[in-house]
């Protein structure tokens, strides 16, 4: 026992470097995976405390900005509410947008992009009625999925993020979806898998949202085509992209609450019941 | 001032700059300078081992909480910190030290400092890339990484260096 303690004290710094390696190794473990990582996150209202200081304190260098961002997008409500008043917009599509989706507006309190897996961190949180796996979009496109709630925050999985798959189709094409995801080295970029050949996508061409998905409503700005790759064994081609949100500058953003999604899966999981 | 309050003080002041200021920096997206090493370069070279290794541990794991990534800036930091003695030994060569200061840049000079700096930064990154690269199988991309940020930490030390000891100099100059 008295060897042992002099072990102990003589090599006290390689076995506390051990022990603490081991101690990061297995705080490492936890998070890895799809599923440990949407559930630990570090959401927490500390962090997200210090993160909002930071943020009020940057915001009044960047008011200008911000301001125009919101005038634009207001201009942009006001064209697309002339528009439904008076056009003949179908009357099922003023019934979904109004009574399927409502938008909750939030701030983005943190954001990085230089991750192999991104999180967008916003300043509301369960108290405001978001919940796990709602959209979120920006005024230019589409942002993420909620991974994480605490009572005043919320972290995004962004789609700058390897397990971000969302389903999309090209503006022109209402039929044919694909899946769009990160190609994990650009912000700027992501990729749209399986194109089958058929489809011709030019550089410019919009993508959107598909309507296989109740996480996001139909026809949300994805991105454009920067150019098509195409599959060396002739099968289905893929697509590089630019993202339509600026994921290094995102600053107001919407969080997608689904009022009727308690129905929807109930109904999802009474279908899948034999 | 009291050691152990200026070593409080250093943690929270470069925790804050690191999670506010220097996360913004982004540069095409490879480029991750970090500067909250400082804190575990800085102290006293007599510190004793376990001081140092648990300091390493403790700002990584707090960069860890904020940043999202649990164990890996943690496990950096504690890598380095046990590299700290056998680099600063390297780095000195013949060069005598005052074994009950910090390294600082006033006391040691610019050559040794850069060369401590770019070792310290070096391990630490490497180990940080490799455990983010190899737990997402991006070990190309990792390399590029440290290729890029290894230089513009680096280069971020030294400025804060000289940014927050030009006082101290005066005021040795004074006495």
């Amino acid at each position: 026992m008295y060897n042992l303690f002099r072990f102990i004290q003589k090599h006290h710094f390689v076995i506390l470097f051990l022990v603490l390696e081991v101690l990061c190794v297995w705080l490492l473990t936890l998070t890895q995976g799809y599923h440990r990582q949407k559930r630990i996150n570090t959401t927490n209202d500390i962090v997200g405390g210090v993160y909002e200081t930071g943020t009020h304190i940057g915001d009044y260098f960047r008011l200008g900005k911000i301001n125009h961002e919101l005038a634009e997008e207001n201009a942009l409500l006001r064209r697309q509410l002339a528009a439904t008043i008076d056009t003949t917009t179908g009357f099922q599509e003023i019934v979904n947008a109004d009574t399927v989706y409502n938008f909750i507006p939030a701030r983005v309190i943190n954001t990085t992009v230089n991750r192999p897996n991104n999180y967008i961190l916003i300043d509301k949180g369960s108290a405001d009625g978001i919940e796990k796996d709602m959209g979120v979009v920006s005024s230019n496109g589409i942002v993420g999925i909620v991974a994480d709630v605490s009572p005043h925050y919320a972290s995004v999985m962004s789609l700058l993020h390897s397990y971000s798959t969302i389903s999309v189709r090209f503006k022109n094409d209402e039929e044919q979806i694909a899946t769009l995801r990160w190609q994990n080295t650009n912000y700027r970029y992501g990729i749209v898998d399986g194109i089958p050949t058929h489809l011709r996508p030019k550089p410019g061409d919009t993508i959107v949202t598909s309507s296989y998905s109740y996480i996001f409503p139909e026809n949300l700005m994805a991105g454009t085509v920067v150019e098509l790759i195409k599959s060396p064994d002739g099968t289905l081609n893929q697509a590089k992209i630019k993202y339509a949100t600026d994921f290094a500058s995102l600053k107001n953003v919407y969080v997608i609450q689904h009022t009727s999604l308690d129905e929807l899966e109930l109904l999802i999981q009474n279908q899948q019941m034999p | 001032m009291n050691r152990t309050l200026m070593n409080i003080i250093r943690f929270v002041a470069l925790v804050t700059a690191q999670v506010l200021l220097i996360n913004h920096i982004r540069l095409g997206g490879y480029v991750h300078p970090y500067i909250y090493l400082i804190f575990v370069m800085l102290l006293p070279l007599n510190t004793p081992g376990w001081q140092l290794l648990l300091s390493g541990f403790g700002i990584g794991l707090v960069i860890d909480l904020f940043m999202g990534t649990l164990g890996m800036h943690a496990g950096a930091t504690t890598l380095m910190a046990f590299c700290r003695p056998a680099i600063i030994r390297i780095v000195s060569g013949s060069q005598k030290l005052e074994m009950n200061r910090e390294p600082n840049i006033n006391q040691v000079g610019f050559p040794w400092f850069l060369r401590y700096t770019f070792v310290m930064v070096l391990v630490h990154n490497f180990t940080y890339f490799m455990l983010e690269g190899f737990s997402f199988h991006l070990v190309g991309q990792a390399l590029l990484r440290i290729l890029i940020s290894v230089p513009v930490s680096v280069f971020l030390i030294i400025v804060v260096m000289y940014l927050f000891s030009r006082d101290k100099g005066k005021m040795r100059d004074k006495r």
